[in-house]
């Protein structure tokens, strides 16, 4: 039953998605050149995407319930254990964005010395042991790739507020 | 004039700085292919952003080093742990790793050496001999055939994915579909950007390719925090030293092995969207048919070890002949490396060849080269390989998403790229979660484009779209395309449904017919004889089934899947 509800409402998300994107298209100028029109070729892929949704939405409706021992099936009853089980895909993404937001204030090098910190440690631990190690390995890969793109390849990596020139 | 482009090419090639990095990238493409979790693509794909600032033939030289280095470094994984380093090595552990628990590491180690390197040998030979010659034919292709060679090269992709084509063919279009975000290519005119001036430049498709496979594998593979926690190390490591001499003496005695494999890689890889992942099965599947003692495969045979090594590194002289000579990438490696071509400004097309012949000797010698270096650092990368497995996973995978973040804003030095690293990342890896194949997704993001500014040309050049099928080349693609998304449920259906007897003899019939076509508006013998040979086949395997009164039980073969 979760399988079958899982692969349905996917399709279903999925022709919700292609329906919105096929309103969108209605917004693209049509320029008084051209054979093909810019919107043609949106527009053939979504057609062409919406009906394998449908074969896909009708294909998990049929399925049924999955078999037991089905690995995909099997997983976490609540938000709690979802939460639980994808806990470092989670910790990984989350810290990543942060790392985004952060980067006009802290600048790359110290902004990914200090993702590379927390991640390790989210990740691996927070021992002194650990909070040490992690510290050196941190500093030693984003200085390094820091310093080779910077120095190395002359590429311009954003500088912070925090600290100018770094 | 092609032996004054071969000494310019070696010229490029054999610089100290050329070789230096190439070194560095043999070793980095031996490691990575080492360890679980982390593939080649991956590798390549890291590469890319260090050789932005390169000059392109050293970028590539670079960028060919990873990718054979990685196709050789699964074995040391593979034999030594038995978890293969890449995809590409599954069947290498079948055989690898038994002989290696019987206490013979060194000679599986060696025969894996030495059959990648005369695999990557011959693929090399082929890619110098054929590239050329498909890019003749290439420059045959009208808009109509380009646009169907790209039809076919994402189903094929999505028939990969084995009883899940519709979710390949779904993740092909999205691919297509996320190329379109931005200004259209051939009449400037600004699509799905929601009125926001980022959306307007579009997705970089690195970033996209990043975030896609780089990003979301490195998730994947820290989801579980036991084994994140775990170093490679724990599995079981051996020490070992390679018996070059024994594996050389084995191979002597068993040449048409490696030959017969290298072939299988090679053509496997001129396919788009397979590669190394689905040749070493079919190489070792191969090899267990044609040997005198196939009880013995599984058990620790020097045969199961030559095979799918040396068609694992053959694939990608393969690949490499049909992105050169058609601009078509042949799997998701050389999508990136198509990538790095168009960021020099170089368009990989079937005039790449003639237009740019330095440029493309450089990479036929350098994927010879490497393939040398290969054999020289396999032995000095063991070493290192064994102090690898002493790193946990959760340490590489946080270095290594440092590193996207540089990486992928060196790229265009633009902040959106980023952003879409992240969103891709999370698409990435949703996709794998729910089970979509993210190759097709790849591919698409790749060809997207050249599919569109394809299409439009056939549309300028006339509105009518029977040239789509009546032109030879396109109605060959679409035929093959057809009978490659009907090929998983001949796969699954094989041996227990009447129809699949027919499936291959009337895939025979149909592709004879455009091929019979192009022989006779090109007035080409050679052609005409391809398309009587290919219906004599079809016939042939018709009648053989007709004799053994339409019998089921024969037709089992191995299961290919996505890497």
């Amino acid at each position: 039953m979760k399988r079958l509800n899982r692969d349905a409402w996917l399709a279903v998300f999925l022709l919700v998605f292609c329906g919105f994107m096929f309103w969108a298209s209605f917004d693209i100028r049509e320029p008084d050149y051209g054979v093909l029109a810019p919107s043609v070729w949106p527009r053939v892929i979504l057609a062409a995407l919406s009906v394998l949704c449908l074969v896909y939405l009708v294909q998990s409706l049929r399925a049924g319930p999955a078999a037991p021992g089905d690995e995909a099936a099997e997983g976490p009853d609540s938000l709690i254990g979802y939460l639980s089980y994808w806990r470092n895909p989670i910790i990984c993404f989350v810290l990543f964005a942060a790392y985004l937001a952060l980067l006009p204030i802290l600048g790359m090098l110290l902004d990914g010395i200090v993702f590379v910190f927390v991640l390790l440690c989210a990740l691996g631990g927070w021992s002194p042991r650990q909070l040490a190690l992690h510290a050196g390995v941190a500093v030693i890969a984003v200085g390094g790739m820091w310093s080779l793109f910077t120095f190395g390849l002359n590429v311009l990596l954003p500088t912070g507020t925090l600290i100018p020139g770094i | 004039m092609i032996i004054e482009n071969i000494f310019a090419a070696f010229g490029e090639v054999l610089q100290v700085k050329t070789l230096l990095l190439m070194m560095l990238g043999v070793a980095g493409g031996l490691i990575a292919g080492a360890i679980p979790g982390f593939t080649i693509a991956m590798a390549v794909v890291l590469t890319l952003p260090f050789t932005f600032a390169m000059p392109p033939a050293q970028g590539l030289a670079t960028m060919v080093s990873v990718l054979v280095g990685g196709l050789s470094g699964g074995l040391m994984a593979g034999i030594l742990t038995g978890i293969p380093g890449t995809p590409s090595s599954v069947a290498t552990t079948f055989d690898g790793f038994p002989m290696a628990r019987k206490g013979r590491p060194g000679l599986a180690l060696g025969l894996g050496v030495w059959s990648s390197f005369l695999g990557g040998i011959i693929s090399a030979i082929l890619l110098v001999t054929l590239a050329p010659q498909l890019a003749r034919v290439g420059l045959e292709f009208q808009p109509w055939d380009y646009f169907m060679l790209v039809m076919f090269a994402l189903t094929i992709t999505a028939s990969l994915a084995g009883k899940h084509l519709i979710k390949g063919l779904i993740a092909g279009a999205l691919g297509l579909l996320v190329r379109t975000v931005g200004e259209d290519e051939a009449v400037g005119m600004a699509r799905f950007d929601f009125g926001t001036e980022a959306l307007l430049q579009g997705f970089d498709f690195i970033a996209v390719l990043i975030g896609l496979f780089a990003f979301s594998q490195l998730l994947n593979d820290v989801r579980d925090p036991a084994l994140a926690r775990k170093s490679l190390s724990e599995k079981g490591a051996i020490q070992a030293r390679i018996e070059h001499l024994s594996a050389l003496k084995e191979i002597a005695k068993r040449w048409t092995i490696i030959v017969r494999s290298a072939l299988i890689g090679t053509f496997t890889g001129i396919l788009p969207g397979a590669g190394g992942s689905v040749a070493n099965i079919l190489a070792y599947d191969q090899a267990k048919k044609a040997s005198k003692h196939p009880e013995k495969f599984g058990d620790g045979i020097p045969d199961g070890i030559m095979a799918p090594e040396s068609s694992n590194n053959a694939t990608e002289g393969g690949a490499l002949i049909t992105m050169m000579a058609l601009g078509i990438p042949g799997d998701v490696t050389t999508a990136v490396m198509l990538g790095a071509l168009l960021i020099h400004d170089v368009v990989p097309s079937p005039t790449f060849i003639g237009e740019e012949p330095v440029l493309a000797y450089s990479i036929f010698i350098a994927f010879f080269i490497a393939n040398f270096i290969m054999l020289f650092l396999q032995s000095g990368m063991l070493r290192v390989f064994v102090l690898v497995t002493h790193i946990r996973m959760y340490m590489l995978a946080a270095i290594i998403l440092g590193f996207c973040g540089i990486g992928v804003y060196a790229l265009n030095n633009v902040d959106l790229d980023l952003w879409t690293l992240l969103w891709f990342g999370i698409i990435g890896f949703l996709m794998r979660h729910f089970g979509f194949p993210l190759a097709p997704m790849i591919l698409g993001v790749v060809l997207g484009n050249i599919a569109e500014l394809n299409l439009a040309r056939a549309m300028a050049i006339t509105t009518d779209l029977t040239p789509f099928v009546t032109r030879p080349w396109a109605l060959f693609f679409l035929i093959i395309a057809l009978f490659s998304a009907a090929f998983p449920w001949f796969q699954t259906a094989r041996g227990k449904k009447k129809w699949t007897l027919f499936y291959m003899p009337f895939a025979c019939f149909a592709a004879c017919v455009p091929m019979a076509m192009m022989a006779w508006q090109h007035n080409s013998l050679p052609r005409g004889v391809i398309a009587v040979i290919v219906l004599a086949s079809g016939a042939y395997i018709l009648w053989h089934r007709w004799q053994s009164g339409w019998s089921l039980k024969e037709h089992a073969g191995p299961e290919l899947s996505e890497g």
